[in-house]
């Protein structure tokens, strides 16, 4: 206990972070999907390690979480990516150095907000709740800030993980029950947004959000 | 006693192992593209061949293009004296911390540039303006990776840095000091002029940096600058390889203490250098206009890493 569990979660919390990162600094939807991926399983591999020193459910929870948005959901977006082909994201509304720089004036503003959190709790997990924060600013800032509906749903599944870890290191896990409804309901989620990403993409025969405020005739 | 012989020992060692470190790396890349390469030594030959030629200098050269020669040598050798490289002193010199450093080696970028644009060859003028555009984007990188670094010592100092990372090895797989070391080897990548940046084999005017501002040098010049230039990459690698992962250091000048610390620096130089083999081989040139995306993410690794020693203590 002590040193080395908090150095580890400190470590998988700043390697989610940095593979929000990847998807700012990135082009091209693949290599968006390879960044999720490892999300998840690195949200896993978190998972996993808090398990081990505390409540041993949450190895459920780990495995669960590696075969859902481990394997089966960047499984789908691939399916996906290939059924648009590889589209570029052309031009975000923000360019890579301004969001990069954004991300990082987010990631310094979420450290400030943890600040008062982190000297209540006593939990040796306490140093990746200002990083969870940073990841959920950074994959909302990714949500807001890409034209493409894909990299929308990608950056939406990066804030449903950033939740998780959340969830992971603020309470040592929430039980089992809630984290299955959770997942259910991400995954409930994220197959509506397919179903909603192949009409807007046969409709509009782009994945351009901007391309939804023109009308159609 | 044993501050004198850093001074002393670890340049010549430095200046010994630099050119075979190019060469380990032209050679293993070439193994890699299945080709089968010079060997290793080779750089040896090269220079050894240069300080034999005689040196032709333009008519419009000013002596800045005759001394930079000199400082790019004088300054990386200096810097070779300073940095753990198989010795770290116990009792530190007074002069010489990280930021010393990596200030004198940009010094010697300085001059370099300066001597691109001293003959007035268009190549030249091109290629300084490119390095100082590089060089200007890693500065913010550099020093906040130290600070990184420096933080989570107290100082600035390599011997303290040092004896902290081994006093505490948790520490050293915190992120402060992983995201630190990526982004470090981000701009040595950027500094040394390798391959995501510039292209360090090819003389394709128009991508070169490094190469278009040494273009007019001849002979011992020429000898003297890529000498200097391979002890920069060796001194970054060490600077790299010896702050973030200091196990095998001599802390002392006792001959076993140094035999282990010249393997162990060989180990992790060639370690870093095979590294740099395989992205070479892996990644393309990036465009000129893309460079500012790669370091300006770099930058944002080394904020993180200060973020995460500074806001959590």
């Amino acid at each position: 206990m002590g040193g080395a569990f908090s150095q580890l979660v400190m470590l998988g919390s700043s390697g989610m972070l940095v593979t929000a990162l990847i998807v700012l600094w990135r082009k091209g939807v693949p290599a968006y999907i390879t960044a999720y991926r490892w999300q998840s399983w690195l949200l896993a591999a978190l998972t996993a390690t808090v398990g081990y020193y505390g409540d041993g459910q949450l190895y459920w929870v780990a495995g669960l979480l590696l075969g859902l948005k481990g394997v089966a959901i960047p499984a789908l977006l691939r399916t996906m990516q290939r059924r648009f082909g590889t589209e570029r994201e052309a031009a975000p509304y923000v360019n890579t150095e301004v969001s990069l720089l954004i991300a990082s004036v987010l990631v310094v503003f979420a450290y400030l907000l943890g600040r008062p959190w982190m000297a209540v709790t006593q939990l040796p997990t306490r140093q990746g709740l200002p990083l969870a924060m940073s990841v959920l600013f950074v994959s909302l800032f990714i949500i807001v800030s890409r034209k493409k509906a894909i990299t929308q749903v990608i950056g939406f599944l990066m804030l449903e993980n950033a939740i998780a870890l959340l969830a992971v290191v603020g309470t040592f896990g929430v039980p089992f029950l809630v984290e299955f409804g959770v997942f259910l309901d991400a995954l409930m989620g994220f197959l509506v947004m397919q179903i909603f990403i192949y009409h807007i993409h046969d409709t509009f025969d782009t994945l351009d959000v901007d391309a939804l405020a023109r009308l159609r005739h | 006693m044993s501050r004198y012989a850093v001074l002393v020992v670890q340049p010549l060692v430095a200046l010994g192992l630099a050119p075979g470190l190019v060469g380990f790396v032209r050679w293993l890349k070439a193994r890699l593209q299945s080709r089968r390469g010079a060997p290793p030594w080779q750089p040896y030959f090269e220079i050894r061949k240069l300080f034999g030629k005689e040196a032709v200098v333009s008519h419009t050269a000013s002596w800045i293009f005759r001394a930079t020669p000199f400082v790019v040598f004088g300054t990386s050798v200096v810097v070779a004296s300073l940095v753990p490289l198989i010795l770290v002193p116990a009792s530190p010199l007074v002069a010489g911390d990280v930021f010393a450093a990596v200030y004198l080696l940009l010094l010697g970028t300085f001059f370099l540039a300066l001597a691109g644009l001293d003959t007035g060859s268009p190549f030249g003028g091109m290629g300084a303006s490119r390095e100082m555009t590089v060089v200007a984007l890693t500065e913010p990188t550099v020093a906040l990776s130290i600070v990184a670094l420096a933080l989570s010592a107290g100082s600035t100092n390599f011997s303290q840095i040092v004896a902290r990372t081994i006093a505490e090895p948790a520490a050293a797989l915190g992120p402060g000091h992983l995201l630190a070391f990526i982004a470090l080897f981000v701009v040595t990548l950027a500094e040394t002029g390798r391959l995501p940046v510039d292209n360090p084999s090819t003389h394709l005017e128009l991508t070169m940096i490094h190469e278009a501002m040494v273009l007019e040098y001849s002979g011992p010049y020429l000898a003297l600058i890529e000498w200097g230039s391979a002890l920069k990459l060796l001194v970054f690698l060490a600077l790299a390889a010896n702050l973030f992962i200091p196990w095998g250091l001599a802390f002392a000048l006792a001959p076993g203490a140094l035999a282990i610390g010249l393997a162990s620096a060989i180990v992790k130089l060639g370690a870093l250098a095979a590294t740099i083999a395989v992205l070479e081989t892996r990644v393309a040139k990036l465009r000129l206009f893309r460079v500012p995306e790669l370091l300006s993410a770099s930058f944002v690794l080394a904020l993180l890493a200060v973020m995460s020693t500074f806001l959590v203590r």
